[in-house]
């Protein structure tokens, strides 16, 4: 029982960890001199990284970056929230009950970076061939596999000793 | 504890008696879009009765330029507005000195109209300040700051999780209330073994 909530654990919480790095690095996109997404861009220049500015607004995916940004932050928020519903949980839950609140936040991050990762995909870099996909980019697909594994187990799983 | 009390306002007086100068106030920043007007606000404060012979002046320092230009004198009770400069026809006193505001009004602003704008004002015997500067910004359409939007969802949706949980805690906290004032008067009716087993089975159907 304890080796299973372990892992459970284990599994929200490198969740998190990859929720926010791929939130919070500059790397959804990545080419030979420049790294960027979803905030800011870093730039090689004569030897040395710059971090710059993005594109304005009107030029650079419009509102859909602002929806990514907003959406990747609420997938963290949730998640961490998440965590701690479900500590909560832990000692709160009446026997044989799920953890469904834990599992309903955990869901909605899911859902969050889906969205995000998803509206990056289709509507950013469609026609350029000189880059890949970079390790944020990345990141955040994995942790969407995770927190949607996560949420199966909390809405599956009973609490068996009260 | 009263001569306490009178004794740290005193000195307090006497420290501000020193540091007896004019401070002037207008904006950091104005941001404004092509063609339409803008209201550029002066205003002072002073330990002195506003004098009669008060005087708020102007001037104007494109962006990238050395020199600035006077644009704007108020003394002797009248306002004198640029009638040669690059404001001239353009520029309105908007201001009531009495009150301590010497504001004036740019009417049809260009891209040429970027700069910093400088009042100075001085209230006789005050007249030792630092004169204050506003930047004007002029813009074709106004920018709508990169992060107020991402910023405005993210509240949105938290906002939404705060209310979802109020609403769900009071509404538990409504039904065990009513349930209880129902059990209640059920005993005060009927006696005991009536009531008990009511009460049990609308507290389970409601926590399934």
């Amino acid at each position: 029982m304890l080796a299973l909530l372990a892992g459970i654990f284990l599994i929200h919480l490198t969740g998190i960890i990859l929720l926010l790095a791929a939130t919070i690095n500059n790397a959804w996109w990545v080419t030979d001199t420049v790294s960027t997404d979803i905030w800011a861009r870093w730039v090689w220049v004569n030897g040395a990284w710059n971090y710059t500015d993005l594109p304005d607004i009107h030029t650079y995916g419009e509102e859909y970056l602002q929806a990514v940004q907003a959406s990747s932050c609420l997938a963290c928020i949730f998640s961490i929230l998440g965590l701690f519903v479900f500590l909560g949980q832990l000692f709160t839950l009446p026997k044989g009950k799920r953890f469904a609140f834990s599992g309903i936040f955990q869901l909605i991050a899911c859902l969050c970076i889906m969205i995000a990762a998803s509206i990056y995909t289709d509507r950013f870099h469609r026609n350029e061939a000189g880059g890949w996909y970079g390790p944020s980019f990345i990141l955040a697909w994995i942790s969407f596999v995770l927190t949607f594994i996560s949420t199966i187990i909390y809405f599956v799983l009973r609490k068996k000793t009260a | 504890m009263i001569t306490l009390l009178a004794f740290t306002s005193l000195a307090l007086l006497a420290t501000v008696h020193q540091s007896d100068s004019i401070v002037i106030y207008t904006g950091w920043e104005r941001h404004a879009l092509v063609g339409s007007d803008i209201r550029l606000s002066c205003s002072f404060f002073s330990w002195h009765w506003t004098s009669e012979d008060v005087t708020f002046s102007w001037s104007y320092r494109p962006d990238g330029a050395k020199d600035s230009i006077a644009i704007f004198h108020y003394t002797g009770g009248a306002p004198y507005v640029d009638n040669k400069g690059p404001f001239r026809d353009r520029l309105e006193f908007v201001g009531n000195p009495p009150r301590r505001d010497g504001s004036i009004l740019l009417k049809n602003l260009d891209f040429g109209d970027n700069g910093t704008f400088t009042c100075d004002a001085k209230n006789p015997p005050d007249i030792v300040g630092r004169a204050s500067s506003v930047r004007l910004l002029v813009f074709e359409k106004v920018p709508v700051q990169a992060g107020v939007i991402t910023g405005a969802i993210i509240g949105v949706v938290l906002g939404l999780l705060v209310l979802v949980v109020a609403i769900y805690y009071l509404m538990r906290f409504l039904v065990a209330r009513r349930v209880f004032t129902l059990s209640l008067s059920k005993k005060k009716g009927k006696g005991k073994e009536g009531s008990q087993p009511k009460q049990a089975s609308v507290f389970d159907t409601f926590t399934h």
